[in-house]
């Protein structure tokens, strides 16, 4: 009926911005990460002229009659902020492309915690923005299968010569990522990472000197801090002291135990292993994985972990709030997590509500079987995607807004603000973010929502992004950001594309498999010591027999018809 | 139908069936212009209705042109009669829906949920009525009355909400004052058993005071002379309401549970979908919830179709079993 199905998608418009409009950063910018495709082609030829400028469409590089285009942009719903379809920002872009092609642009707001559903709502509404963008290319995949999506193949090869910064920020790499190699269809270009940071672990630093304790640096230690701090919790919270949080995660265990997750993952895993067991980044299916739950389920039934933790769902703050109000002793979380949202921050709010020097500041603890410190960081593709819906009538409008927005003057504005408003020029030549209020300030670090192409920090000199993220989060230590930094880096294995065509199996199945595999992890980690066997294969039984099989096998199965017997991609 | 009827009975004469024939028509053309006396007499009525009935046909019968999408392969752009059938001659979506083991218990606690609704929530605001019914003092009444009411005004996100600050098994309120008297942390949302009766309650609790208004309407129109007369013989409180009350509001308790039963299959969204979480999805994921997460989300817009109109067929069906089954009872039914 699809009466139902509407009153369904209404009542989930409804839920939706309700949940998301208290949205924190509690979601995960790496959220349904896939290798895609590698690239088999080469630049197009940018000499060419593109057939809009031969039609005279565009004359001296502007459209003859204006244009109209729609871009959604993600509503972070942050404390403070401003309207993110309408500010200094959004006025800055405006008027670029008014000024340099005759173009004007709207914004849409799209709830970033619930972005994909409320993407897949406009889409079936047929009222998607021009320019869409998500981290979740399986949707984009399935609309392109109902016919939903255009092609950008033609697009882009044939106005190159219009998009020269577009494709020297991008490179053949990203703009060519998800070319299917039998098809030769593009349905989406593939935004820049511009840090490849995954995730950190972080302690309350003020809580060890308090206790006495050193900075923990193998997973023994790190336990036996959240043991002193279990036991000390009256003299850290005094009258609070029912509240402490030794370690806490989400109901996204994945995510946000991954640090331990990947200590306990072989770090010489090959290409191959990672690759079936791949279908997202949570590493649910590779070898190893089982054992660090067990350590956190161990860790749960000694009161060493937040209770409630399953309790809450995607965009929730509740955690966030207790971590602000320094009832949280260590968690894992994106690698900057702490430092994030100016005077909002975990570490700003700490500041104000417990004390000068509370802060949480980044550790590496868990050791892999190597002794080593393996983060499995992802690739600088495979992030953020842009494409076209078919309901866009303005393609080459919306393709010469990616060129506008990649320009790096562009970006560098965006991502700076402006001198003495949102953020200083220091000594060495650095830039340090400073917290703006009002209309300047950066609803996303970075303005990374507005930087489409382009999530992080990249300046137009690459020295100076590398000095200036550490001043980058206002009211931060820099010291404490560059040492999160090193410490993101310390032992990177970065993702590799595994070009082997479609997997069949893995059609539609994002969401529903995503639901199963964080089910498993918080019932895992939750259940009696006794029962941890039992619950893991039961619902690991029960993951597998919904798809998940499916997907190890398809993906086994290309390898093998790709790459043979070797368990190894082959170097370039 | 009714001439047919006539000429086919054998025992009319062949001349008495065309005479009858006769002033059947001259009936039916007398009717016919009854129809247009109607209309021109009350024509501002029917202007009235044309409003509402429009609304039907726009946002409840057009919108059934895309139930074949529950047997078709979905292409967004294309014209829903020019998909071809999918496999198993339609029917592979039905197929795949029932395969899937999710779906099965989706089915499963719809109607284990649905029946403790019933069996535990129906009663519940037939008996507040009754018992507000017996109070004297008219400005109590009013008072417990509106009190009662409000929890329906909360959407079901807010009750959740509620429900969360309240249960939760380490910072709700209950379990705060629990652990502060000594005792262990009550599971309420994250032990299976006990979310159910969470749930349950939370339900009744939000909705037995607006249910009652019904009744307390019924009861109202009960004769007051037959409460004076069995005064008279010399009846109690509870004589009277099992003789008197009871029996004047069967009829709407029979119409309203004929209703509740033609929707056993049937499951709002948003009060599941509030209060689930992660370690109570095997008891707590319910035909709606599972639509969406599984169909909506990831964009099985044709299961999501068969699902919703296997639901819909299912609830019909069993509409019309009690429906019959009332009026065999010698209830009047719904219709």
């Amino acid at each position: 009926m699809k009466k139902r199905v509407l009153s369904l998608v209404l009542a989930a418009c409804m839920v939706v911005p309700t949940v998301a409009c208290t949205g924190s950063d509690a979601a995960n910018p790496g959220d349904g990460n896939q290798p895609g495709q590698v690239a088999v082609d080469e630049m197009p030829d940018t000499d060419a002229v593109a057939a809009a400028v031969e039609s005279g469409e565009i004359v001296d590089g502007k459209f003859v009659e204006t244009r109209h285009i729609t871009v959604e942009v993600y509503d972070r719903g942050n404390d403070g902020g401003t309207d993110p379809t309408n500010n200094m920002y959004t006025d800055y872009i405006k008027q670029g492309m008014l000024d340099t092609y005759n173009v004007e642009v709207e914004f849409v707001a799209v709830p970033r915690w619930t972005e994909v559903d409320e993407l897949n709502n406009l889409l079936a509404a047929g009222t998607a923005p021009d320019i869409c963008v998500t981290y979740d290319y399986a949707t984009i995949q399935q609309y392109a299968k109902m016919g939903g999506v255009l092609d950008l193949s033609d697009l882009v090869a044939d106005n190159a010569s219009l998009t020269p910064n577009l494709w020297s920020w991008l490179g053949v790499t990203n703009m060519y990522w998800d070319k299917d190699p039998s098809d030769g269809t593009l349905w989406a270009i593939e935004g820049k990472r511009a840090v490849t940071n995954r995730i950190n672990t972080f302690i309350r630093k003020d809580w060890l000197d308090q206790l006495g304790l050193d900075v923990p640096t193998t997973t023994d230690e790190f336990e036996a801090c959240l043991v002193a701090f279990r036991d000390n919790a009256d003299t850290l919270l005094g009258s609070e002291a029912n509240m402490m949080i030794p370690y806490s995660v989400s109901y996204d265990v994945g995510w946000r135990a991954a640090t331990l997750i990947e200590s306990y993952i072989d770090p010489e895993i090959s290409d191959f292993d990672y690759y079936v067991n791949g279908f997202d980044d949570r590493k649910l299916t590779v070898p190893g994985t089982k054992e660090a739950v067990r350590k956190l389920n161990a860790w749960y039934n000694d009161g060493l972990m937040w209770n409630d933790f399953a309790m809450y769902s995607n965009g929730e703050t509740v955690e966030d709030d207790y971590m602000k109000a320094g009832y949280v002793g260590a968690f894992s979380h994106n690698w900057d997590y702490p430092f994030r949202n100016g005077d909002d921050s975990i570490n700003a709010s700490l500041k104000r509500t417990v004390g000068e020097d509370a802060c949480f500041i980044a550790i590496d603890p868990f050791q892999d079987k190597n002794g080593g410190h393996t983060k499995f960081v992802t690739s600088s593709a495979g992030d953020r995607k842009i494409f076209f819906p078919d309901s866009n009538d303005e393609p080459l409008a919306s393709l010469l807004y990616l060129e506008w927005i990649s320009d790096p003057a562009h970006i560098q504005y965006l991502q700076l603000g402006d001198e003495g408003v949102t953020h200083n020029v220091l000594e060495d030549g650095s830039y340090e973010i400073i917290a703006a209020t009002g209309d300047p300030i950066q609803n996303s670090g970075f303005n990374i929502d507005y930087t489409i192409t382009c999530n992080g920090l990249n300046l137009a000199d690459p020295d100076k992004t590398v000095l200036s993220i550490a001043h980058s989060y206002a009211g931060i230590d820099p010291a404490i950001v560059k040492e999160a930094n090193k410490i993101a880096n310390t032992d990177a294995r970065h993702e590799k594309n595994v070009n082997v065509g479609v997997i069949e199996a893995e059609d539609g199945m994002g969401t529903a498999l995503a639901e199963k595999r964080d089910i498993l992890y918080d019932m895992a980690v939750s259940c009696a010591v006794a029962d941890f066997d039992a619950t893991w294969d039961k619902y690991m039984e029960d993951y597998l027999s919904s798809g998940g099989q499916d997907i190890i096998d398809e993906r086994t199965e290309k390898w093998n018809a790709t790459f043979g017997d070797s368990k190894m991609l082959p170097e370039d | 139908m009714e001439e047919n009827k006539i000429i086919n009975n054998p025992e009319q004469t062949p001349q008495a069936s065309s005479k009858m024939k006769i002033q059947l028509t001259k009936e039916n053309k007398m009717k016919d212009k009854k129809w247009v006396v109607y209309l021109s007499r009350y024509w501002q009525l029917y202007a009235l209705l044309f409003l509402p009935i429009l609304y039907l046909i726009i946002f409840k019968y057009l919108p059934m042109v895309y139930v074949q999408i529950a047997f078709k392969d979905y292409k967004f752009r294309e014209s829903v009669w020019a998909l071809p059938f999918t496999k198993n001659y339609g029917f592979g979506h039905f197929i795949k829906a029932f395969k899937n083991a999710d779906f099965r218990y989706a089915i499963r606690n719809t109607v284990v949920l649905n029946l403790l609704d019933l069996v535990v929530g129906f009663p519940a605001p037939i008996i507040f009525a009754l018992i507000l019914n017996e109070l004297k003092l008219p400005k109590f009444k009013k008072v417990v009355q509106t009190v009662a009411y409000m929890p329906h005004f909360l959407s079901w996100i807010i009750v959740a909400s509620l429900a969360l600050q309240l249960f939760a098994p380490s910072t709700g309120l209950v379990n705060v004052a629990v652990k502060a008297l000594g005792g262990e942390p009550i599971p309420f949302l994250n032990e299976p058993t006990h979310w159910v009766v969470t749930y349950i309650l939370i339900g009744i609790w939000q909705s037995f005071g607006w249910n009652s208004i019904v009744y307390l309407a019924a009861i109202a129109g009960i004769n007051q002379e037959l409460y004076e007369a069995a005064s008279v013989d010399g009846a109690g409180r509870f004589r009277k309401m099992w003789h008197i009350t009871l029996p004047g509001i069967k009829p709407t308790i029979v119409v309203l549970l004929v209703m509740a039963l033609g929707n056993i299959l049937g499951s709002s969204f948003d009060r599941p979908f509030a209060f689930q979480n992660n370690t109570v999805m095997n008891v707590s994921n319910v035909i709606s919830t599972f639509v969406y997460s599984y169909g909506i989300k990831g964009l099985k817009f044709e299961l999501s179709t068969a699902v919703g109109l296997f639901q819909s067929v299912v609830g019909v069906i069993f509409l019309l079993l009690a429906n019959n089954i009332s009026r065999r009872l010698g209830e009047r039914g719904i219709w």
